[in-house]
């Protein structure tokens, strides 16, 4: 029977080198042509989840689907050379004996005539930037280049789904949201369903339709980027974000709750809770207000200057420690060990609570 | 266990297998024979074929080491005249087989030798024999084997002197060290997997050394063998011996191997490829340093060269005495059909171990690597022990007829032995080229729907075309020194440079072995000039 879903993993337990890395994946693409981004900590399995897909590790448990068609299960396992997918590695795999020129185009061989949008070498070459470097050999390139060429190489195969292992980790830091925002129009335009990895969150939050969270051998969290962002379901999610800290609270009301440094904090609940329950509450930077004419006075511990905006860090009568954000162009800055005050009442959009 | 079950393996494990065969037949014959041989060879020969390779072991590896590494230090590290020049002359030492190097040192040294022809004409008569040298016996054969042994050990230490980073040197300066003692405390250290993995294969192959040491009567363990086997035909004694030779090769093949593991370390550094300037030499240093490299090139390369060309010159009647043409063509056949086989049989078992990454597979190609090091004599006839047991135990017994006579005294036996013996040159050299091809070059190919045979025809074997020629090189170079397998193995008549060469020096005719041998080191020596660039490494990057 076939699949509704574009792609979808079942219940997957992926292996790298026979080691367990990231157990029970389940999650789906509904549709053609969205990009999923898969964000967690070095070394936790993103790779080894992506060369499962293409086909180069093999599963013991579940299955994986594209287009309706059974790709990966126990039984089963289509060879990665028959499975249309595109993986652009992060290190460099490009034919070492041929010019990037030639190693694009041999990617352009696999769907020739096959594909209503057609992507030609000059569209690529001048997306992605590497007209310059087209008759050279990859030894004579950098790896921000080479991750390029690679890229440009499975872009031009119009594969049914696109793999991208961190491409833009080796790109300079100036040029990687130009490219960022070209390849998602490019993506977009030629509906080119992707599975993104990366340890860059901004860059997860900006390309991606869907994100996945993996962290300690699961994948914790698959939601749209904003919920992912706002609505952290756990705390593990929470510190990987680096979203803020959690301080404990207790339930006043529908809207409220109460902290015993802080006194009252308002705002929506994402999560019920009842009345009088003790919760931990997720306070991040922007979530406080400046105010010098408040009564809610906190010690200044540190400070740091971050371009755009200040990071407080403050001290509560309990001793703990709060970050609070502050726009690098507001008039009044503390010094350390000066008072600063928080506005009250104390309101916050989302609360999130564990 | 045979999870990568393809077409790839099976063909790599059956290649791996069949290259093992020799080396488990000289390892199970010992084991069968319950004779009183053992006591009866500790009582006789043992002892001194055991000493007199030890000595001759030791010695060509101090001479080896002190030679190799100290013109690959001169050459790496300092400019002074014909430095360049030195740089790859050196390595034309391997052009002259250790056999040829004996011959031309006593043809040189004896009595009414060239020596004293030299002097006469310089002097006039006079009884100059008593006071010139005589090189023979186990001093002669030290000589002969150093000088064409030691290349091993110089283009491993410059190779590895080449690449040493440049902060290491720079570190030995900061630190104050002088050029002496950052060379013992800094370049030698680092350089030392690089210099032990040369002198292992010299010891290899001097352990190994066959026409040398045969010319001048030593009896070593290679010899034994050889002698036990057509002196007495005795194959069970020859056996015996071979398993000893073996297990001190074996222990060298280790030792080898693990400092094979340590020099890939400094090697693949991108910062220690950096090429470091050298210095410049002036006055008495400059001379000496000339005066060194060259003295090597002259005695490992002109001296024997020179002899040769001498001999040929003086006796030309020799030179229409041998089928040149012939001797030739059956060199290109040889080379031809051998290179063929190596590289077509290489290649499938590298690709095989790549794809199937088998630890069995790998296990059996790392055993079956190890013909190399066994000496030819043994290989020879370990193959002949096969080949006889074979066909008593298995062929008769389907009532076929025997079988010896298409594997011994056949180009095919031939063959096999050659290709079993240098199976590791080929299946080494396919390896490293191999090594600089990132798995995921392959799983990119898969990925881009190449299929595995597409990914070894359209990426591997582009990528590998220069190694291949280089290796072709390699081995053409080995085959047309060889002397024990093609003495032993040579159909009826058929003959190569190094056979006639050794026929005529045992008939003690020397200087009939001159046109052979002089033709044999010109093409050796052609085929390392060409080769020369891939040899010392320098087109690396």
């Amino acid at each position: 029977m076939k699949n509704k879903n574009f792609f979808e993993i079942k219940n997957v337990d992926f292996y790298a080198g026979g080691n367990p890395k990231v157990k029970n994946v389940s999650f789906s693409i509904e549709n053609e042509g969205d990009i999923i981004c898969l964000l967690g900590p070095s070394g936790i399995g993103k790779t080894t989840i992506l060369r499962t897909i293409a086909g180069l590790e093999k599963i013991n448990d579940g299955s994986i689907s594209l287009n309706g068609n059974l790709i990966s299960s126990k039984e089963i396992n289509v060879e990665p050379e028959d499975r249309n997918i595109s993986l652009a590695f992060q290190d460099n795999s490009l034919f070492p004996h041929y010019s990037v020129e030639k190693n694009i185009l041999l990617g352009a061989e696999r769907n020739k005539g096959k594909k209503d949008k057609k992507l030609n070498l000059k569209e690529i070459v001048d997306l992605l930037d590497i007209f310059n470097i087209l008759n050279k050999y990859p030894h004579q390139i950098s790896a921000g280049e080479a991750q390029r060429a690679s890229l440009a190489r499975s872009l031009i195969t119009q594969p049914d789904l696109l793999l991208l292992d961190e491409p833009l980790s080796n790109v300079d830091q100036s040029f990687k949201e130009e490219i960022q925002v070209r390849l998602k129009k490019i993506l977009n335009k030629l509906k080119i369903t992707t599975i993104i990895v990366t340890h860059d969150s901004y860059e997860a939050f900006y390309l991606g339709t869907k994100c996945g969270i993996i962290l300690d051998q699961q994948l914790k969290q698959f939601d749209d980027p904003y919920k992912v962002y706002h609505f952290p379901n756990s705390v593990e999610v929470v510190n990987f974000l680096n979203r803020g800290i959690l301080i404990p609270a207790k339930v006043t009301g529908k809207n409220t709750l109460e902290n015993w440094d802080l006194g009252t904090i308002e705002g929506n609940f994402i999560k019920e809770y009842p009345k009088g329950a003790n919760v931990q509450l997720l306070l991040q930077p922007e979530d406080l207000e400046h105010d010098d004419k408040s009564n809610l006075k906190l010690e200044v511990v540190d400070r740091k200057f971050r371009g755009t905006n200040f990071i407080y860090t403050l001290k509560t009568p309990s001793n703990t420690l709060i970050p609070v954000f502050v726009h690098s162009h507001h008039i009044h800055q503390h010094e350390v060990d000066e008072k600063f005050g928080i506005k009250r009442p104390i309101h916050i959009d989302h609360i999130v609570c564990f | 266990m045979f999870k990568n079950f393809n077409i790839w393996f099976v063909i790599s494990i059956i290649i791996s297998s069949f290259v093992l065969i020799p080396i488990l037949t000289v390892f199970s014959s010992f084991f069968d024979d319950t004779s009183e041989y053992y006591e009866l060879l500790k009582n006789t020969f043992l002892i001194e074929y055991i000493f007199n390779s030890s000595v001759l072991l030791f010695s060509v590896l101090v001479l080896t080491f002190l030679i190799g590494t100290g013109s690959a230090y001169l050459v790496s590290f300092y400019e002074f005249p014909l430095s360049n020049f030195f740089k790859w002359a050196l390595i034309l030492s391997f052009a002259v087989p250790p056999y040829i190097y004996a011959y031309s040192l006593t043809a040189f040294f004896e009595n009414y030798g060239t020596a004293y022809a030299i002097l006469k004409n310089l002097f006039g008569d006079g009884n100059y024999n008593q006071s010139i040298p005589k090189f023979d016996g186990m001093f002669g054969a030290i000589l002969s084997i150093t000088f064409s042994l030691y290349a091993y050990v110089y283009i491993l230490a410059r190779a590895s002197f080449l690449y040493q980073s440049q902060n290491l040197i720079d570190l030995g300066k900061n630190l104050g060290f002088s050029k002496f003692k950052s060379f013992y405390k800094i370049i030698l250290p680092s350089a030392r997997p690089a210099i032990v993995a040369g002198l292992s294969l010299v010891a290899m192959e001097t352990l190994a050394e066959f026409g040398a040491v045969d010319f001048f009567s030593i009896n070593t363990l290679t010899t034994g063998i050889y002698n036990s086997w057509i002196a007495f035909d005795d194959l069970a004694f020859a056996n015996r011996l071979s398993f000893f030779l073996l297990l001190f090769i074996f222990a060298l093949f280790i030792l080898e191997n693990l400092s094979r593991k340590n020099a890939k370390y400094h090697f693949n550094t991108r910062e220690g490829l950096k090429q470091k300037e050298k210095l410049k030499l002036y006055g008495t240093k400059s001379y000496l340093a000339f005066m060194f490299c060259f003295i090597i090139f002259f005695l490992s390369f002109l001296f024997p060269l020179s002899q040769m060309l001498y001999w040929t010159i003086k006796f030309p009647e020799n030179f229409f005495d041998i089928k040149i043409f012939e001797l030739l063509m059956n060199t290109i056949y040889l080379v031809t059909i051998s290179s063929f086989i190596l590289i077509s049989f290489s290649l499938i078992s590298n690709y095989g171990n790549r794809v199937s990454k088998n630890k069995i597979l790998n296990t059996l190609s790392t055993l079956s690597i190890s013909g190399y090091a066994i000496p030819g004599v043994i290989l020879a006839i370990a193959f002949i022990t096969f080949i006889a047991w074979f066909d008593e135990s298995v062929i008769k017994s389907f009532g076929i007829l025997s079988i010896k006579k298409i594997f011994i005294g056949s180009i095919l036996g031939l063959v096999i032995v050659y290709f079993v013996r240098f199976y590791s040159l080929a299946f080494n050299g396919i390896k490293s080229g191999y090594e600089k091809i990132n798995i995921s070059v392959d799983e990119s190919s898969y990925l881009l729907g190449y299929s595995k045979r597409k990914t070894f025809m359209n990426i591997h074997i582009p990528f590998l075309r220069n190694s291949l020629l280089f290796i072709v090189i390699l081995i053409s170079l080995e085959i047309i020194r060889e002397l024990p397998i093609t003495l032993i193995l040579r159909p009826f008549n058929f003959e190569t440079f190094a056979t006639t060469a050794y026929i005529s020096a045992s008939e003690d005719l020397l200087e009939a072995a001159a046109v052979p041998s002089l033709f044999l080191i010109l093409i050796a020596a052609f085929f390392i000039i060409i080769s020369s660039k891939y040899i010392l490494r320098d087109n690396e990057k």
